[in-house]
């Protein structure tokens, strides 16, 4: 007759096992479960916190996003993580930001930012030596002009956005009065941001598009008076106005200026360029009526195929609407992921070679963007539409490329 | 000034700590810090450049991110325009800067105090926007993969800390030695009071130009680097106005016109900035702002003149008061009494002078010859015009009409130090001391404009000193010393280059009976040593017995001049001082 006993051994050899059974998941557990490590560098103190801020929303809810979904699943399933730097309020702020982030992180995959372009040319300086692959929003001529490997900028550059604002802005003209705007009127402050869009005008962009410019006044801000410049521009009298203010302080002067003078109200068409044109700030201190109609061409802006995103950023933000800053924010976080997924492997290198072999057409990533996801080899984007939007009744709208646009374009004429 | 013993302490201080940056370089292994590090080092070098003019002389200077950016537009222009290397542009800066200095001195030098302060701000304001306008809003020194070091372009971030370390040590050195020489004390001289300089014979126009070319020079330089290190260049990031403020607030933080003052505030303060916006930066903007405003705050309240004053301060007063040895004076050197002139030529020759003040004619039509040797006075009611008339003679104003011979050579037209070189001295209704220095100090600076070198102003001061009795408050700090010995002193500095001619403005103000006897004495030793002595006085009783010749200024006109006895008489003289009223009664008493 055979009975098992408690011996020591026994108990000994149960409780091993019990042990090792309680271990497994665990250690295959830590043998899955990582985080890979993505930063941000933006603005989110000083002048343009908001714009940093906007940044991290559209950034964080990528993140939930991506990690709700099941994390980056070519790295089984490892949790995307974002880390974040302040760029504050000078160059050597976000210099220094940029500095810190890498030597706190050094397993960091890539990451995006800083908003303003001297900021961004700070941070790439950083990041180019640290080989991270980096991308950005900004557009001016120096980003992309360095040799630099590891910067892919979204935005199409301010040559580009030139030749593509003002003929785009005249065909909407003519589809919509059967005239063609001949002159036109300028009006720009001397940032870089501006300075770079009006350059290849005047060298001889005008000139293709038919144009005469009859008002050309670069002013530098912070603007203490418009009267001058509207004064120029009602008696020149041009089809339409080209806006190129960077601030927003600067902009309710030139649009209430333009209504004393009763230029306002559709009587003189305005066309502008950037998102800070598109912000929901401009609404709290200049009237949705001297807004009606403002036509603007910005890099990016949401668009039809994205209504449910929209809401979800709108219901988790409490944001009137969805900016470029948001979507963009979103856009890159996903692009990154999908570079990781592609490459296989959290390293940074491997990461930039696949965002260089990139040619998303489809995917969150695609979707935040118009055109294809491919960069050149000075890493900027290829063959890119440029987005126009109108305030319609408070609301800047998507209003161009026709087929993507959220709403019907208006040029307003009296 | 100190000692060979102090400026040795003070060198291998400097060594001292350029030995503890570089270990604390090779500790570091964060690319961060050793970037903050770079910064600190440079931001110090832009406060002592900021320093050696302001910290210094007293004048304020709230543009010098004038210089800064300068420095860094030279280095970024010449490379992405002229592919030259940072090695060769960036000891260009310090021409570039120096240039700037110069041309930016000669109108803004016309300024004093506040007004100077505020004119300095527009320089870097105007230079943004003119850089903007320019066109270089963004510049970005060009990556060099191949041949970098030569571009001054670096993986190892440690090697710009060598690099700002080297120049924080020339900096420390050139500082040392402004400090110990004649610039020093000349600049000292200008703070603590800019007449009483010009009027002892230092030309302050010309070491102030000296001060801010250097204080550009060098503050170019270091923007330069600072270019090379940030790699990106834009006007507001150099120009602005932070960049003045920061050299401004690390200078007053750490100890305003010393060594070692900028060198604290930088070693403190921006690494409590940047970890602070590190830290919090994101959940409280604006925290570096604050930091900064608290802490200019609580050292004007704590330490107004900066931590290292304040320290050194603590430092001496827990030594006990070593008692004040006084100097070995060397014998004094005599002065052969000249003898008086065959024919009684006069010294100086008023003719006709005559100056306003808007609607004030201050002085009209005023004639007076002044005879060599022998002591003249001048005598008049309050608002006469008397220390106008010495202010005319001395340089300090020009006169509208009318001429002036001092020695026979027109004196008009000088500046108030050259007036000084020719043989005229000076002093003042109030005794216009530099309260910091020592009472030696303060006559070895009358010294300079007379001496072949530093040991020779020395002794010249002791022998001075000794000539009028104050050897043995050599030491004392000017600004603790009595209504007589101050008269002492600024009677010794004006002495000290051996004028021809005194001008005493009241010197017997505020004496009491016993000290009044003492100066007379000196004053008449004067006399007797053959320097001519034109003194002003307000009260008869002392000047009758002191003079040999008398004028009487009265509302700027001369209503009587001649010897003691019959100028007392003169009845415009009565009726100046007592009023017609009692010349009547002095009439009718005298029936």
């Amino acid at each position: 007759m055979t009975h098992k006993t408690l011996t020591r051994r026994s108990v000994a050899k149960g409780l091993a096992l019990t042990a090792g059974a309680l271990a497994m998941p665990a250690i295959s557990a830590r043998a899955q479960v990582q985080s890979v490590k993505m930063a941000m560098v933006a603005p989110l103190s000083g002048p343009w916190a908001r714009q940093g801020q906007l940044l991290r929303m559209g950034a964080e809810m990528a993140i939930d996003d991506i990690n709700t979904a099941g994390g980056i699943k070519s790295l089984g399933g490892a949790k995307f993580e974002l880390v974040v730097a302040d760029a504050g309020d000078s160059t050597e702020k976000a210099k220094n930001a940029a500095q810190r982030l890498l030597a706190d992180q050094p397993d960091l995959i890539g990451g995006f930012g800083a908003w303003l372009s001297s900021f961004t040319l700070s941070v790439t300086e950083v990041t180019e030596r640290a080989q991270l692959p980096w991308l950005t929003l900004s557009y001016s001529d120096a980003i992309t002009n360095r040799g630099f490997k590891f910067i892919f900028q979204t935005s199409p550059t301010a040559d580009h956005q030139a030749a593509e604002t003002i003929p785009k802005a005249l065909d909407l003209a003519q589809t919509a009065t059967g005239k063609r705007p001949r002159t036109v009127g300028l009006i720009m402050d001397n940032t870089a941001s501006p300075v770079s869009f009006a350059k290849p005008l005047r060298d001889g962009g005008f000139e293709k598009a038919g144009l005469k410019p009859v008002v050309d006044e670069v002013y530098t801000p912070p603007l203490s008076d418009a009267t001058p410049l509207v004064e120029k521009v009602r008696s020149a009298k041009p089809d339409f106005l080209l806006l190129l203010t960077s601030a927003m302080p600067d902009c309710k002067q030139v649009l209430e200026k333009l209504d004393e003078f009763k230029l306002a109200r559709g009587k003189l068409p305005l066309v502008g360029n950037g998102a800070p044109f598109g912000a929901p700030e401009l609404l709290k201190t200049i009237d949705a009526e001297l807004l009606e109609g403002l036509l603007f061409s910005v890099a990016n802006w949401p668009l039809k195929g994205q209504e449910d995103f929209i809401e979800r950023f709108k219901k988790r933000t409490g944001e009137p609407w969805l900016t470029q800053d948001g979507l963009c924010g979103y856009g890159h976080t996903q692009i990154l992921k999908a570079a990781l997924e592609a490459a296989g492997a959290a390293a940074k290198l491997k990461v930039a070679d696949a965002i260089r072999a990139m040619d998303l057409t489809t995917g969150p990533a695609a979707q935040c963007f118009p055109g294809p996801i491919k960069f050149d080899d000075k890493g900027r984007r290829i063959d890119v539409p440029m987005i126009f939007a109108q305030w319609q009744k408070g609301v800047p709208l998507s209003v161009y490329p026709t087929d993507r646009a959220l709403a019907k374009p208006f040029w307003p004429s009296v | 000034m100190r000692t060979r013993a102090q400026v040795n302490r003070h060198r291998w201080a400097i060594l001292g700590v350029a030995v503890f940056v570089v270990l604390l370089a090779l500790v570091l292994k964060s690319a961060y810090y050793q970037l903050i590090l770079t910064q600190v080092l440079l931001w110090a070098v832009l406060s002592l450049a900021w320093n050696l003019l302001s910290g210094y002389s007293g004048y304020f200077s709230f543009g010098h991110a004038a210089f800064w950016g300068l420095g860094a537009y030279t280095v970024a222009l010449g490379m992405i325009d002229l592919n030259l290397t940072p090695w060769v542009a960036i000891p260009f800066c310090a021409i570039v800067g120096a240039v700037a200095a110069a041309v930016i001195g000669f109108p803004t030098f016309r300024l004093r105090g506040h007004y100077f302060a505020l004119a300095m701000l527009a320089y870097p304001l105007a230079t943004l926007y003119v850089f903007q306008w320019l066109g270089y809003q963004e510049l970005t020194l060009p990556m060099k993969r191949e041949s970098a070091a030569a571009y001054m372009q670096f993986s190892d971030p440690r090697i710009y800390v060598l690099l700002a370390l080297g120049l924080l040590v020339a900096t420390l050195l050139i500082s040392l030695t402004v400090e110990n020489s004649r610039f020093g004390m000349a600049l000292t001289a200008i703070k603590q009071n800019e007449p009483a300089a010009e009027a002892a014979g230092i030309n302050t126009w010309r070491w102030k130009m000296l001060a801010l070319m250097l204080s550009g020079a060098v503050a170019a330089t270091a923007g330069g680097l600072y270019a090379v290190v940030q790699f990106v260049v834009t006007p507001e990031s150099v120009f602005g106005m932070l960049v003045s403020a920061q050299a401004l607030i690390l200078a007053l933080f750490g100890g305003v016109g010393s060594l070692w003052g900028p060198l604290i505030g930088a070693a403190v303060l921006v690494p409590l900035a940047e970890g602070l916006n590190a830290e919090l930066g994101d959940k409280l903007p604006g925290i570096q702002g604050v930091v900064y405003g608290i802490a200019i705050i609580l050292i004007i309240l704590l330490a107004p003149e900066g931590v290292y004053w304040r320290v050194l301060d603590r430092l001496s007063r827990r030594k006990p008061a070593s008692p004040v040895a006084p100097r070995e004076a060397p014998a004094p050197v005599p002065i052969a009494p000249r003898p008086r002139a065959a024919t009684a030529s006069d010294i100086l020759v008023l003719r006709g002078v005559g100056i306003s003040f808007g609607g004030l004619r201050a002085l009209d039509g005023v004639d007076l010859a002044v005879p060599k040797g022998g002591l003249y006075g001048i005598i008049g009611p309050n608002g006469a015009g008397k220390t106008t008339l010495f202010n005319v003679i001395n340089g300090f104003l020009s006169p509208d009409s009318g001429t002036i011979e001092f020695a026979g050579a027109p004196l008009m037209g000088l500046r108030p130090n050259q007036v000084c070189r020719r043989g005229i001295g000076r002093t003042f209704q109030v005794v216009r001391a530099f309260p910091r220095m020592t009472v030696l100090e303060n006559v070895i600076v009358g010294a300079y404009v007379g001496a072949a070198n530093d040991a020779a102003a020395e002794r010249m001061a002791l022998a001075a000193l000794d000539r009028v009795r104050l050897s043995d408050r050599g030491n004392a700090i000017a600004g603790g010393l009595t209504t007589r010995e101050l008269r002492l002193m600024e009677l010794a500095r004006a002495l000290v280059p051996h004028p021809r001619l005194m001008l005493l403005d009241e010197t017997l103000a505020g004496l009491g009976h016993d000290d009044l006897d003492g100066i007379l004495g000196v004053i008449r030793q004067l006399r007797d040593d053959g320097i001519t002595v034109l003194i002003i006085e307000h009260t008869m009783q002392a000047m009758v017995q002191l003079v040999d010749h008398f004028s009487v200024l009265d509302h700027g006109r001369l209503i009587a001049a001649g010897k003691p006895e019959a100028v007392v008489r003169d009845r415009s003289v009565i009726e100046a001082y007592l009023g017609k009223k009692w010349v009547e009664q002095v009439r009718v008493a005298a029936k």
